[in-house]
């Protein structure tokens, strides 16, 4: 287990072209030991591409990467220590389960009893344990990415277990027991965790500290906490949260508050220094509700629907030629006409070109 | 409609079935006969039809001295050859076709895909092209009419259909999996002996199938290249030829000529059936 640090990084798979592209963009991040991170963003967008740098399989084409401040750049895969899970399970076929679980130590000269203990183990946690001898090719898609994952684990010592979308193949329910469980290793064995997915959801359930990354660039690192609520860029807004956050093109008015349809809301960003300046206005669909006992930041909608999607309302309203999506709660009585909603200042966040101001 | 698809579909089979085998039959049973026997009529079942004789038979292990013509060395000659030089060009193949499929080669215009082509290539032109440089090459460095030479050559002739075979094998062998064996702590040929070649099994054997019956069938070459020191099994069997042709021992060759290859043929199958690659990866 180490402190793994990216230092400026960067990669182009074409570094001879006069005009390289690069697949990642320079970047530096530090990934403390023994946390859960998870890298979250489209597909194409560079997650792959940083994993393999850390795991050694790409060198990057500049910068450095250190692991507890030892420079592993030019240093080879088999000698790095670390794990890797990739999308869809990658097993020996010719091996069975407990062969496949026992090969990493057995290429690192463990002992015996020290492999038959740890396979024991991982295949205990993993419920592999009733396949120990069965051989590896004839399990389900879901068991043979349980070996790959149990591979990942099976060394107490990897500096990190990097895991590149590994639950895709996974029944939901599995999926969920997996991912909690990945947590009680975090937790238990303190094993630094790096999660690669697209899938927001999971990013915000698993993760102590999520990196968004949008067209090989990292776009924004934070708690999902900080993501959620101060996206850093409007494309994190868009990106993270169900439904995406609610974004209007506005002016700054004076004191602070920027105007939505003719409707003045005050909001809790200093603007005096964006006079006349295109700016857009976001605000999460979570923080809306129908305005009750509030005075100001109300604005006057249109009800275009309400969906009732178990756990919560989801109402999509118009003001003027804008859309604005609002969670209520499911037991909240949404009125015919005259509706207000209340957007909260604090909640609001404003951008210029498309950055948090 | 069900029932008429599996009557028409063992209609098929019996037809091939019998398509197959009817001419080992006739060879087997051609091969217990003489003079008379074959040139009396058609006949088909011993001790009914002819009564059998073992002419056919011995006449392939007398010495020349005896009135025979002895194919028990050319036979171990054929085996040693084509063994050896399979052998060979499924090492040097393989090796060669792994590192086409996963590494990138560039001299000038020339990548992979030409050098795997170059390989093919070999194979392309007619065998009368090799010959003349093959026997000046041979004959340059002593080989003619050798085992060695012989070797040499066959080599040369299987080793583009290993490398042809394994590479668009290895090319479907995930590259994932050697990743993997890298990050659980395999160097490069660690991960390649211990990891990529066990999963490629069936390739190797499919590549050492055409090695051997392309080895195993050659007439061309073992007739040009060699005299009277060295003789390959092919060349023999059509030394047998004379004035009359000896259909019993002819046909007694044939069958033991074409016995490897069907001992290959039953060896091979259980493996390639296994499917041993299917699941790697999904």
């Amino acid at each position: 287990m180490s402190k793994i640090n990216l230092d400026n990084i960067s990669h182009t798979y074409n570094p001879s072209d006069p005009e390289p592209t690069y697949a990642l963009n320079p970047f530096s991040m530090t990934w403390e030991n023994g946390k859960r991170y998870a890298i979250l963003g489209p597909s194409g967008c560079g997650k792959t591409t940083m994993l393999n740098i850390v795991s050694g399989l790409v060198r990057p084409s500049a910068g450095s990467i250190l692991f507890d401040d030892k420079d592993v750049t030019d240093l080879k895969t088999e000698d790095r220590n670390i794990a890797q899970v990739f999308q869809f399970p990658v097993i020996y076929n010719t091996m069975t389960v407990f062969e496949n679980l026992a090969f990493p130590l057995l290429c690192r000269d463990f002992v015996k009893e020290k492999i038959n203990e740890r396979v024991n183990s991982v295949a205990e946690t993993l419920n592999l344990k009733s396949f120990l001898q069965s051989p590896a090719r004839k399990l389900t898609a879901d068991q043979k990415q349980l070996i790959s994952l149990g591979r990942g684990l099976v060394r107490e010592d990897v500096a990190a277990v990097l895991m590149d979308e590994p639950l895709t193949v996974i029944d939901p329910d599995l999926k969920f027991r997996l991912r909690r469980k990945l947590k009680e290793i975090n937790e238990q064995f303190k094993t630094t965790l790096v999660y690669v997915t697209h899938d927001q959801n999971e990013a915000m359930t698993f993760a102590d500290n999520i990196i968004v990354m949008s067209d090989g660039e990292v776009v924004q690192a934070g708690t999902p906490k900080e993501l959620f609520e101060r996206p850093n860029t409007t494309f994190v807004g868009y990106f993270i949260g169900s439904p995406a956050m609610n974004l209007f093109e506005t002016e700054a008015s004076p004191n602070d508050c920027v105007k939505i349809n003719d409707t003045l809301i005050k909001t809790n960003t200093n603007l005096s220094k964006l006079k006349e300046k295109k700016i857009k206005l976001g605000i999460r669909s979570e923080f809306i509700d129908i305005a009750s006992d509030q005075r100001e930041n109300l604005i006057s909608v249109e009800v275009q629907k309400v969906e009732d999607l178990g756990n919560y309302k989801l109402l999509t309203a118009k003001t003027g030629d804008l859309t604005i999506k609002s969670k209520i709660k499911r037991e909240t009585e949404v009125p015919d006409r005259d509706v207000k909603l209340h957007i909260p200042a604090d909640k609001c966040c404003v951008y210029e070109n498309e950055n948090l101001v | 409609m069900g029932k008429l698809y599996k009557i028409l579909k063992y209609f098929f089979i019996t037809f091939w079935a019998v398509f197959v085998v009817a001419p080992f039959l006739w060879a087997l049973t051609t091969s217990f006969k003489d003079f008379n026997s074959v040139n009396g009529g058609a006949t088909y079942i011993p001790w009914v039809d002819f009564e059998p004789k073992l002419e056919g038979w011995r006449v392939l292990i007398k010495s020349p001295a005896n009135g025979g013509v002895d194919i028990i060395e050319p036979y171990f000659n054929s085996l040693f050859v084509t063994c050896t030089a399979s052998l060979i060009s499924i090492i040097l193949g393989t090796l060669s076709a792994y590192a086409l499929s996963r590494f990138t080669f560039k001299a000038g215009f020339v990548k992979n895909n030409d050098i795997t082509f170059f390989f093919i290539s070999q194979r392309i032109m007619p065998p009368i092209v090799l010959s003349i440089p093959f026997f000046l090459f041979l004959g340059a460095i002593n080989l003619l009419d050798s085992l060695i030479g012989l070797i040499v050559v066959y080599i040369v002739l299987l080793m583009p259909i290993a490398v042809w075979i394994m590479v668009d094998f290895f090319n479907k062998v995930p590259r994932e999996i050697d990743e993997t064996a890298l990050i659980d702590g395999c160097n490069p040929y660690q991960a390649f002996f211990k990891v990529v070649l066990p999963n490629s099994i069936p390739g190797l054997i499919v590549a050492g199938m055409f090695c051997i019956i392309f080895g195993w069938i050659d007439f061309f070459f073992a007739f040009i290249l060699t005299f009277t020191e060295v003789q390959l099994l092919p060349v023999k069997i059509v030394a047998l030829n004379s004035s009359i042709t000896p259909w019993w021992s002819l046909s007694a060759s044939a069958l033991i000529s074409v016995a490897p290859l069907i001992i290959v043929a039953f060896v091979v199958e259980r493996y390639l059936s296994k499917g041993n690659l299917s699941g790697a990866i999904k």
